[in-house]
């Protein structure tokens, strides 16, 4: 049998149909469409989520209120408890641990901030010691980091994100002005090279005043995390042993986690995938009913051509070669619907790109192509059975 | 001249007991190479039935038939498939053409079943089709065909397999006169040329182009005889 020629005469049957091979493949279209996309998006993320733990780099720990981990799970986790770690505990850390470059802490939230009545909300706050800046994680672009002495004696000082310059100085040099933050005037004293934007969060749109201000002037009376330096990336695990150790004679195994950057990462990692897998799933769902759509079509497709199957029997067809003619037919629909939809969801791809680095990857393409594929396959087996097994005679006599 | 059909005590029966309805019964008939038969009887006569199963479109419920020289009533349908494509052209009463599909094509299409090449196929449809007057005709699709044109590009794609025999069931059942005229004496010429050709009809007039008559009614063969072929 010629292949080519069944592939002519497939494209021929879809082509007089054409509206009915659209709203066919429709479903297809739209399945791997989102499926794609929102494979392209968590790759993206998970891409972004990535570099901002390596910037951090491989030498880092946090210890973090809650127990947050392997086992755990993450609706126990974190932020749900009450947050017991103090102030105290990172000089507790860095008095007794071994091989500590640095101990750091940190308090977190979202803030508005004002600037000569102007106001902007949602920005990043970041309460940090001055330890803090020895990891490296932020560098300067002009001005200076706060210093030790600033920090614990609560000077009211700040550095300040790209994004604060351009939206509230107007991209004038901020050095020596006053913010406002919380209400109270901050000397802006440094300005933050640009980061850009992760997870679709604007990197530069912050503020970072020392820790011991956060408490003494707004109240943030306890740290969100402690960020530990070790000398070497390997007495990692020594310092994570040592520091349990440490903090677990005041609190108890789940008020507290330590962690190395490799294991946020992996829970960052593990949480995008389940949300991932519960959207592609729900996405897949439309593919499936895609394919009942193909099926039905199929069915139809067969009974209106009765007589021309009826024919090529009587001529010598055998039922396998009625069988393929109406499974390719059925595979080009689906296949052809699925490559619509992989170009929509490379051009949706390509449109969100300036809020979230959404990457088609092969595999994503590859997936597309095989699973429209499969599924053209799978729901076209019956329809074209059901031909196949026409009695020629019975076929040839209706009308 | 050596026997092509062969079939005995053939009955054909539909449904079960009590509803069961007999369609043929204990029908023999022999038929040999180069023969031009027609099989009359009135529409439920069991005709069609007859030519199904000698056309290999259908089996016997009892009975035997030989093709050629080979016991075919027990064959699997793949296998009566491949008889029905090398050895079998059928012309049917409603053409049966490939719609927005052209003649070529269409008088092809069982080579593509036999695994015939492309040139091949071209060249064969088109020698075929040219000896049937239908070389200006090759690229028009069905619709663009008079109905003689139609039965001539299927009486093609009927012959395109050199095969043993044909069979015609009401090739003119759907045609005027002057081209039913047309479509017999083509069916006459080619039997000259050695042809075998079994028409089934109920018209009598058509079937005075064949030089031998079955007449079938209620199932069973009514009479057999050989007549002086019309010029």
């Amino acid at each position: 049998m010629d292949f080519s020629e069944i592939f002519v005469s497939a494209f021929e049957a879809i082509r007089i149909n054409k509206v009915r091979s659209f709203l066919t493949s429709l479903g297809i279209i739209i399945g791997v469409a989102s499926v794609i996309l929102l494979i392209s998006l968590g790759t993206g993320l998970q891409k972004s989520i990535t570099s901002q733990f390596e910037r951090l780099g491989t030498n880092t720990l946090y210890i973090m209120p809650g127990n947050i981990g392997e086992g755990a799970g993450f609706a126990g986790g974190g932020g749900l408890q009450t947050n017991k770690l103090k102030f105290s505990d990172a000089d507790l850390i860095e008095r007794n641990v071994d091989n500590i470059a640095s101990v750091s802490n940190g308090v977190e939230s979202i803030t508005s901030v004002e600037y000569r009545g102007e106001k902007r909300n949602g920005v990043i706050f970041l309460g940090v010691d001055a330890e803090f800046w020895t990891t490296g994680a932020y560098k300067l672009d002009s001005g200076r980091f706060f210093s030790k002495a600033e920090d614990s004696s609560a000077k009211r000082v700040v550095v300040v994100g790209k994004t604060i310059v351009e939206k509230l100085f107007a991209g004038q040099d901020p050095i020596g002005k006053q913010l406002t933050v919380r209400g109270k005037r901050y000397q802006v004293i440094g300005v933050l090279e640009e980061l850009g934007s992760v997870v679709g969060q604007d990197q530069d749109n912050i503020v970072i005043i020392p820790a011991e201000t956060a408490n003494l002037q707004i109240g943030f009376d306890r740290p969100t995390w402690i960020l530990i330096s070790a000398a070497s990336s390997d007495a990692i695990s020594q310092i994570q042993d040592d520091v349990g150790e440490l903090i677990g004679k005041r609190l108890s195994d789940d008020e507290f986690s330590v962690l190395t950057s490799e294991e946020s990462l992996d829970i960052a990692e593990t949480i995008l995938g389940v949300v991932q897998g519960v959207f592609v799933g729900i996405a897949a769902i439309s593919l499936l009913v895609g394919g009942i759509g193909i099926s039905n079509i199929m069915l139809v497709s067969v009974t209106e051509r009765t007589r021309e199957i009826g024919l090529r029997k009587a001529i010598g067809a055998k039922n396998s070669d009625i069988l393929i003619q109406f499974l390719i037919e059925a595979v080009i629909l689906s296949l052809t619907g699925g490559l619509i939809g992989l170009t929509l969801a490379t051009a949706a791809s390509l449109a969100v790109r300036v809020f979230i680095p959404a990457t088609v990857t092969v595999e994503a393409i590859a997936l597309a192509i095989g699973f429209s594929a499969l599924v053209g396959t799978v729901f076209g087996v019956f329809p074209a059975y059901r031909a196949s097994k026409l009695e020629p005679i019975e076929a040839l006599r209706s009308e | 001249m050596n026997v092509l059909i062969s079939a005995k005590n053939l009955t054909k029966k539909y449904g079960e007991a009590p509803n069961e309805t007999v369609a043929l019964e204990n029908i023999s008939i022999e038929i040999k190479n180069g023969e031009f038969t027609a099989i009359v009887g009135p529409s439920g006569s069991g005709k069609s039935t007859l030519m199904h199963i000698l056309g290999c479109l259908d089996k016997p419920t009892e009975g035997e038939y030989f093709f050629r020289g080979r016991e075919v009533s027990k064959l699997s349908d793949n296998s009566l498939a491949e008889i029905r494509n090398k050895q079998i052209g059928f012309v049917f009463q409603f053409f049966n053409l490939l719609p927005r599909t052209s003649a070529l094509k269409n008088a092809e299409l069982p080579l593509l079943y036999a695994g015939v090449d492309k040139e091949e196929r071209h060249s064969k449809a088109l020698k075929i089709l040219s000896s049937l007057g239908l070389s200006e005709r090759v690229n028009s699709t069905p619709g663009q065909l008079s109905g003689g044109e139609q039965q001539r590009v299927a009486i093609a794609r009927a012959l395109i397999n050199n095969p043993s025999v044909i069979f015609a069931d009401e090739p003119t059942g759907n045609v005027d006169t002057k081209t039913s005229r047309e479509i017999m004496k083509i069916f006459q010429s080619l039997n000259k040329r050695g042809n075998t050709i079994i028409v089934i009809t109920h018209d009598p007039e058509v079937a005075t182009y064949a030089s031998r008559i079955i007449t079938v009614r209620d199932g069973k063969v009514e009479s057999d005889k050989k007549i002086k072929r019309r010029k």
